[in-house]
């Protein structure tokens, strides 16, 4: 059994401290999963293989691995975007695969943002939509203009602060592109589009930041600047961030480094910011 | 308590809203998409609607028609039924006649109340008077009428007099209300009410101005009208209170040799039965249709929903729920499809309001226009199929991309 907790992270790997970390609960917990892809006519993939993983809140998990150790599939089902073969998934205590699809998703709504590898940015949409669509697709279905509280009760709006689209031109701004609002994405490079998905991660104040090979097709200065956002993201909000990567530089960025290999999940040495 | 239900009321709709929103863009997004999606929904509910239009305007025709003749039971020369009731829809003025003397004999059978004669005749080609190439012409009994006589008493007052007539709800009245046919003139006092039916086109006089009229045209006319010397074209019978109508047109044709008397549900029996057969081969065509557009729908909506998996799996990952997903997806080919169908209905409805015409004469039988309350309910019905249709072929489609593991999904 692989198993890598905050503990294991804290004993063996000397670089790793975690400076958000500032209590001991657990926002990501797994025991025992393990994914196997079945498919007919072929044999099936094993992605997972009996991982065990803490997280505690305020962490920056930096998961590292090769194409195909099964990064990717971890943190999908970390999201319950993918339901494990065998285990239990907490996320903050809750038992994903216990609740219903909708429930589900509105947990992934308000607690969980969403950086992916690919371009994931609606075209149909301007890049000041799709940094406001998870709101709209939230329970309350915050329109454009009504207020949305800084700190909301449950991590969600109420009335007496900015409105949703002040606080989306905020993130724009804060990933440089407050200029590119009502732009579409197909007029965006690569990286500014990868910054965009950023900002439409943050909008819902998520307490869990997902982020997988988030600067893989990005060039070297690029790829510094969005990890730059990250780890000013992580310092500003305390959110939780698990990264995936196959890039074994990016680890200075985390608080904690895992190696990935083969659905396996160990921690690794070297790490990380101190 | 009441506060909650309100705003989680508000929100449910704003959420609805948002995702109509995002429908119209993505809709918009793609074009051809969406431009066969329309047609679909175009054609579907073009078609159901002019169907519905047609047929139903022709049954109600009928039933008008059958209404404004007020008589329980028709009789006309034996085998001339169908003559006599294209004359009466149709203007097709019949040929045959039955001898005057019957009108005795007819009035003698127990339980008919009145017996009153008609003459069906027909203007000259093309005569001055009228828009149509044949004016058809009823002549009725003053006497005895009881179809067009309870209406000029009631609108006009008084009966018909001598070189007096009214017209169907198409003619025309000239400014000084004088027509003329087979150079004799006529004052024209009113109109009826429309029934859709050649009675709309037709004239009513009285017998004594149709004779007159026949008199002066062997003088005044190109052609002299010809009317047989103590024939009718049909008569009309109601029958007395408490009396069965079929008793007594079975009693008419068991004693009054070489007629038939037809009850007035039973008239129009050919035209029924056309109406009837075209209702039929629309359905078909319409089922046909509906198939088509249902497997071209599915066809399309499955590419658009495979083509769109990993905007559908980012969707989930942000947070939409199966049932957003599905919704979305629905609603994006709905919208698109009220265009769509929105567009079939009106111009079926204008289409079938202009050409009303050369369809009735195309397809030989009449009908009647329907009202503001049955026409919206035809619309009502067609662009409901045409929804229906869309949605159901894009519930397939949506079920399915909702229902996929949202990381299967990003994957590709």
């Amino acid at each position: 059994m692989s198993d890598a907790g905050p503990t294991d992270a804290g004993s063996s790997d000397t670089a790793m401290s975690a400076p958000k970390v500032n209590d001991c609960r657990l926002m990501v917990s797994l025991r025992g999963v393990s994914k196997v892809y079945e498919a007919p006519r072929s044999l099936p993939v094993v992605a997972l293989r009996d991982v065990d993983l803490d997280v505690a809140a305020g962490e920056f998990v930096v998961v590292t691995g090769r194409s195909a150790a099964g990064k990717t599939t971890l943190l999908n089902v970390i999201a319950g975007l993918s339901r494990p073969s065998a285990g239990v998934v907490l996320v903050d205590g809750t038992d994903l695969w216990g609740l219903s699809d909708r429930r589900r998703s509105r947990l992934r709504n308000a607690d969980m943002g969403f950086v992916f590898q690919f371009p994931s940015l609606l075209s149909s949409l301007t890049v000041l939509q799709n940094v406001l669509l998870p709101l709209s697709l939230g329970p309350a279905g915050w329109p454009e203009g009504q207020r949305v509280d800084e700190e909301p009760p449950g991590g969600h709006g109420g009335d007496g602060g900015p409105s949703a689209r002040d606080r989306a031109e905020k993130l724009l701004e804060l990933v440089g592109l407050g200029s590119a609002a009502r732009s579409y994405p197909r007029r965006l490079s690569a990286g500014q589009q990868q910054r965009v998905v950023i900002a439409r991660a943050l909008i819902n104040h998520p307490r869990l930041l997902l982020a997988d090979e988030p600067t893989s097709n990005l060039d070297e200065e690029t790829e510094a600047e969005i990890m730059e956002l990250l780890g000013r993201v992580h310092d500003e909000t305390g959110a939780t961030i698990v990264l995936v990567t196959h890039a074994a530089d990016l680890v200075r960025r985390g608080t904690r480094h895992l190696a990935m290999a083969d659905g396996r999940l160990r921690p690794a040495v070297g790490l990380a910011r101190g | 308590m009441s506060q909650i239900i309100r705003r989680k009321a508000a929100s449910g709709l704003v959420k609805i809203g948002r995702v109509i929103v995002l429908a119209l863009r993505n809709a918009a997004g793609d074009p051809v998409r969406s431009w066969l999606i329309a047609i679909c929904a175009f054609v579907i509910a073009g078609f159901a609607v002019s169907t519905a239009i047609v047929v139903r305007g022709g049954q109600d025709s009928l039933r008008l028609a059958a209404s404004r003749l007020g008589a329980d039971v028709v009789v006309v020369p034996r085998g001339a039924a169908t003559e006599v009731d294209g004359a009466l829809l149709m203007g097709t003025v019949s040929r045959r006649w039955m001898p005057r003397s019957d009108l005795a004999r007819i009035a003698a059978v127990k339980g008919v109340a009145v017996a009153s004669p008609q003459i069906y005749l027909e203007s000259l080609s093309h005569a001055s008077c009228c828009a149509v190439s044949h004016m058809f012409i009823v002549a009725f009994d003053p006497r005895t009428d009881f179809t067009v006589e309870p209406w000029l008493r009631r609108q006009l007052g008084g009966t018909l007099g001598l070189q007096q007539a009214v017209g169907g709800s198409q003619v025309t009245v000239p400014v000084n209300h004088n027509v003329m046919l087979y150079g004799y003139t006529m004052w024209l006092r009113g109109k009826l009410e429309p029934t859709g039916t050649n009675l709309d086109q037709s004239l009513f006089i009285t017998l004594p101005t149709a004779y007159a009229m026949a008199r002066s045209s062997s003088t005044t006319a190109v052609k002299p009208l010809v009317i047989p010397k103590d024939r009718v074209s049909s008569v009309m019978v109601k029958v007395a209170p408490g009396s069965d109508p079929a008793a007594v047109a079975a009693a008419i044709t068991r004693s009054v040799p070489g007629v038939n008397a037809v009850m007035r549900p039973q008239m129009f029996a050919a035209y029924r039965t056309q109406i009837a057969g075209l209702l039929h081969v629309m359905l078909v065509v319409l089922a046909l249709l509906l198939a088509l557009a249902l497997v071209a729908l599915v066809l399309l909506l499955s590419m658009a929903a495979h083509e769109r998996r990993r905007e559908l799996g980012v969707l989930r990952a942000l947070g939409a729920s199966r049932g957003v997903v599905v919704v979305a997806l629905l609603a994006e080919a709905l919208v698109v499809a009220c265009a769509g169908g929105l567009a079939g209905v009106a111009v079926a409805g204008f289409g079938v309001s202009l050409l009303h015409t050369p369809i009735a004469a195309h397809l030989g039988i009449p009908f009647v226009y329907p009202s503001g309350g049955a026409l919206a309910a035809q619309v009502a019905a067609g662009l409901g199929l045409a929804l229906v249709a869309v949605g159901v072929a894009a519930a397939i489609p949506a079920l399915r991309a909702s229902g996929e593991e949202p990381a299967v999904a990003m994957r590709e």
